[in-house]
């Protein structure tokens, strides 16, 4: 993905002189509360599409929050709101007329720690499904192995669709939780340190996933893992306290970082 | 480290290995205290409810005065109105407790809710017995195994919300994230997700609170009351297991308090298959969790 020189299409941001040609989301002015605290103070940030953007930053910094802002999850807790724009191919998802149902099909997410349903394997896939589709048998059965495939799980799972979720590794648990997500066909996945309470194995193996995942979908990541935003992303978020910092391709964003934070956070100086 | 040091830190490992070993001894003692009067209780009933001990238990209907007979009618009587107050109870208390657990969980009308329900968990269930008479049975004008049912249902009612709530709250927030991610609406939520990883905690719930209502007898003396013989109707006085039990062990014959301690190692022991049950469906749970 060459997404960093094109033309520029807007001034908005001052320290912003790369800006994203084809943004996929579009965040403006976004600030979030839980209850009087404020989380995410006017943050404004792109991504683009077919891309991995990591947000970086010190825990409690809101890059999870940030995530968590996409796809409206934080209205199931009362007392969190979240005022400004985001964008998702121009439409603003803050919106209430932007169905809830609507969104979450397009923007799917994926936890720190899996999140299987206590269904059987197939089930798990085949059960979001259905709520937006009439599948047929056999329709449903491909529908199962493509994601599966697709989230590199098909061959250690194909012999025990019927058998619990929960009997799987916690790394084949994540891998079955972005199929799952895979299955309702989403446009951007949201993944919130999805590797964190995973070994190193398993971490590769989804990282090679998502990498493969970013040439259809736009992919954000919230890692507090430096290095691996540094393997998979093309572009890099740093926040703080509430703020978005600085926002780079990668390269730029980490061997020459044009804020101060950026660079003592990114080498090590905090955090 | 210095002799010196050696030499404390010996005293210190000396110490804290007594004050273990007392601490083992006291608490190994206060089980097996425990434990003592449980297995005296069982060996009462037993060995006195021997001599009913016998097909005929399970065959005959409760017997006239000084005559020998079984406790079917009673049995029948008990699992009819268990039953009921289950197909009564169970539906409201999941209810209440998923409205508790899922859409009321840090409200004040939840927490308030939540209080009152443990009142009623811990109201004295003779109270509840006077209540339903005079709900169900002065009304009518006379005793009946439906009034019995209420009352055991409102006994039974409070343990499932509790337990309803407390193993939907054990359900981890991140799987309804998850489901809701997804975009599924929160019904398909609740019923399909979260009822799925909490049933067996429902369920031991449930199983708990048979037990619970298994044993009482203050509430069906004012509301089934006993009935000597068999009846099809639920409108009729009902024979109950507890009420025989207390009657029978009243009475000055001995056929009789053999039926009763007989009936009493019956319902200890359906007590203690339920709460082993309970336990082993509650531990399969996390085993595979």
């Amino acid at each position: 993905m060459d997404d960093g020189a094109h033309q520029p299409d807007r001034p908005a941001n001052a320290r912003e002189d790369a800006p994203v040609a084809a943004a996929k989301i579009r965040i403006r002015d976004l600030d979030f509360y839980y209850g009087k605290l404020r989380a995410l103070k006017k943050v404004s940030v792109d991504f683009p599409a077919n891309t991995i953007s990591a947000i970086i930053g010190p825990s409690g910094c809101g890059k999870s929050t940030l995530l968590r802002t996409v796809n409206g999850i934080y209205e199931l807790y009362p007392g969190q709101r979240a005022s400004g724009e985001i964008l998702l191919d121009g439409e603003d998802v803050l919106n209430r007329r932007y169905s809830r149902s609507r969104l979450r099909k397009n923007v799917g997410m994926v936890f720190q720690k899996p999140t299987p349903f206590v269904l059987s394997i197939y089930e798990n896939i085949a059960f979001p499904i259905r709520h937006y589709e009439a599948l047929s048998r056999a329709e449903m059965n491909d529908r199962v192995e493509e994601v599966l495939s697709q989230a590199v799980l098909w061959d250690e799972v194909k012999d025990k669709l019927k058998r619990s979720a929960l009997a799987l590794s916690g790394g084949q648990q994540q891998r079955l939780c972005i199929a799952r997500t895979l299955a309702v066909r989403p446009e951007v996945l949201l993944l919130d340190e999805p590797t964190s309470a995973l070994d190193p194995i398993s971490t590769a193996r989804i990282e090679q996933l998502l990498v493969e995942l970013a040439k259809r979908y736009t992919i954000l990541i919230v890692t507090h893992n430096l290095q691996q935003a540094a393997r998979i992303s093309q572009r890099v978020a740093f926040m703080l306290a509430g703020e978005l910092i600085e926002t780079d391709d990668r390269e730029r964003f980490f061997v020459n970082p044009r804020d101060s934070r950026t660079s003592d956070y990114v080498t090590g100086r905090f955090g | 480290m210095t002799a010196h040091s050696a030499k404390a830190m010996r005293g210190i490992i000396l110490r804290r290995q007594i004050a273990n070993a007392a601490v083992l001894v006291a608490a190994s003692a206060s089980t097996l205290f425990g434990l003592f009067w449980l297995a005296w209780i069982l060996w009462t009933t037993v060995s006195k409810g021997a001599a009913a001990l016998k097909p005929a238990l399970f065959t005959q209907m409760t017997p006239p005065p000084g005559t020998e007979g079984g406790l079917l009618n009673a049995f029948a009587g008990s699992l009819a109105m268990i039953v009921m107050a289950v197909i009564i109870g169970t539906p409201v208390g999941i209810l209440a407790g998923t409205w508790l657990a899922e859409f009321a969980r840090r409200t004040h009308l939840g927490a308030a809710i939540r209080f009152v329900n443990d009142i009623l968990l811990s109201a004295p269930s003779i109270v509840i017995g006077l209540f339903v008479y005079e709900l169900a049975v002065r009304p009518v004008g006379h005793f009946s195994g439906y009034a019995g049912s209420v009352a055991l249902a409102m006994i039974l009612l409070p343990v499932v919300v509790r337990t309803s709530d407390e193993a939907l709250q054990l359900v981890p927030d991140p799987m309804r994230e998850a489901a809701l991610a997804l975009g599924l609406p929160r019904w398909k939520i609740t019923t399909k997700v979260v009822y799925r990883a909490a049933s067996t905690g429902i369920l031991t719930g449930v199983l708990l609170a048979v037990a619970r209502i298994s044993g009482e007898t203050a509430p069906l003396l004012f509301t089934a009351l006993n009935n000597q013989y068999w009846t099809n109707n639920l409108g009729n006085p009902l024979a109950n297991v507890p009420v025989v039990i207390f009657q029978f062990a009243l009475s000055p014959y001995d056929s009789w308090h053999a039926l009763a301690w007989a009936g009493a190692l019956i319902v200890t022991l359906f007590v203690l298959t339920l709460g082993i049950i309970a336990r082993a469906a509650f531990r399969q749970r996390h085993l595979n969790g």
